[in-house]
């Protein structure tokens, strides 16, 4: 019988969650609403990526973060979150590895929080609601950089 | 209540709506409530205090609520539980974070509390002192009532 393999598409590309040598980009989602965060893991794996783990406030982030590195490549994080919120979990998280990739979600409305993020090291953000195209875009290119 | 309170509501419902759920949505006749007025079942209620102080309150019954949570997770949920909560939870944080948005814009500076969702039969609600003016929106998965209660702080 003939397998899908037999007809390679010149159409197909690889898929955004792989790296070069064909392992998985890491991701740990760091968000509240079990809404957010399903939503997040199921554009991300649709690409390959791995979801590390799932994190529902800022203080669980943080201890998963240092309980998995060095094995996270990229963090996405919930601004606005109980226990510990999403600002000073990127602060402890870059405290503990000033290399983190961290990418911050928020609601409309949070700009001075995003801005505050992004001077405090976050390399992108991502405005609710979750759009499939612009999370993979700005997920690469946080990867790429 | 000031018309510039209400434009931000309905304009932000809508997008949000149009995006996360699709479909054809039609605003209903916009009314006032009196002070105590019954709810449809499924109430998330987010809470506004500083230039403005009041409450959005995002109102269906637990089908509507069913339908569109369906919808945006792109499964049949069978029962309102956690998941289904969590979703309408954040539709309705998603609509006010807009509003405020354009409210911002407009010079108002307040802060939102986080959306807490009510469920049950024969509720009711009252805002103490505050016009509430309802905008009802139909959608394919039924109707959704945005109730607004805002006033200046005196």
């Amino acid at each position: 019988m003939k397998t899908k393999s037999d007809f390679p598409s010149i159409n197909e590309r690889p898929p955004e969650g792989l790296k070069e040598d064909g392992s998985a980009f890491s991701v740990l989602i760091v968000d509240d609403s079990m809404f957010v965060a399903k939503q997040i893991g199921q554009i991300l794996t649709s690409e390959e990526f791995k979801i590390a783990g799932t994190a529902g406030n800022g203080e669980e982030g943080l201890e998963k973060y240092k309980e998995m590195y060095p094995n996270i490549d990229l963090v996405t994080m919930d601004i606005t979150m109980p226990k510990m919120d999403g600002v000073t979990a990127l602060t402890k998280i870059l405290e503990f590895d000033k290399e983190a990739k961290i990418i911050m979600i928020s609601a409309l409305g949070k700009q001075d929080l995003v801005k505050k993020s992004l001077m405090l090291g976050a390399k992108n953000y991502i405005v609710k609601p979750l759009d499939r195209k612009r999370v993979l875009e700005r997920v690469i290119s946080v990867l790429r950089q | 209540m000031r018309v510039e309170y209400i434009n931000p509501f309905v304009e932000s419902a809508f997008n949000v709506l149009k995006e996360v759920v699709g479909g054809e949505l039609t605003r209903g006749d916009l009314y006032l409530k009196s002070t105590t007025h019954p709810v449809l079942g499924i109430t998330v209620i987010v809470g506004l205090a500083g230039d403005v102080e009041g409450s959005v309150i995002i109102d269906m019954s637990e089908e509507t609520a069913l339908a569109i949570a369906s919808v945006m997770n792109g499964e049949e949920l069978s029962d309102f539980d956690d998941l289904g909560k969590a979703t309408i939870s954040e539709l309705a944080n998603m609509i006010t974070a807009q509003a405020v948005t354009k409210l911002y814009d407009l010079g108002f500076k307040f802060d939102l509390t986080p959306p807490a969702m009510i469920t049950g039969q024969n509720l009711e609600v009252s805002n103490a002192g505050v016009e509430t003016l309802i905008v009802p929106v139909d959608m394919p998965q039924g109707k959704i009532e945005i109730n607004v209660a805002i006033r200046e702080r005196g």
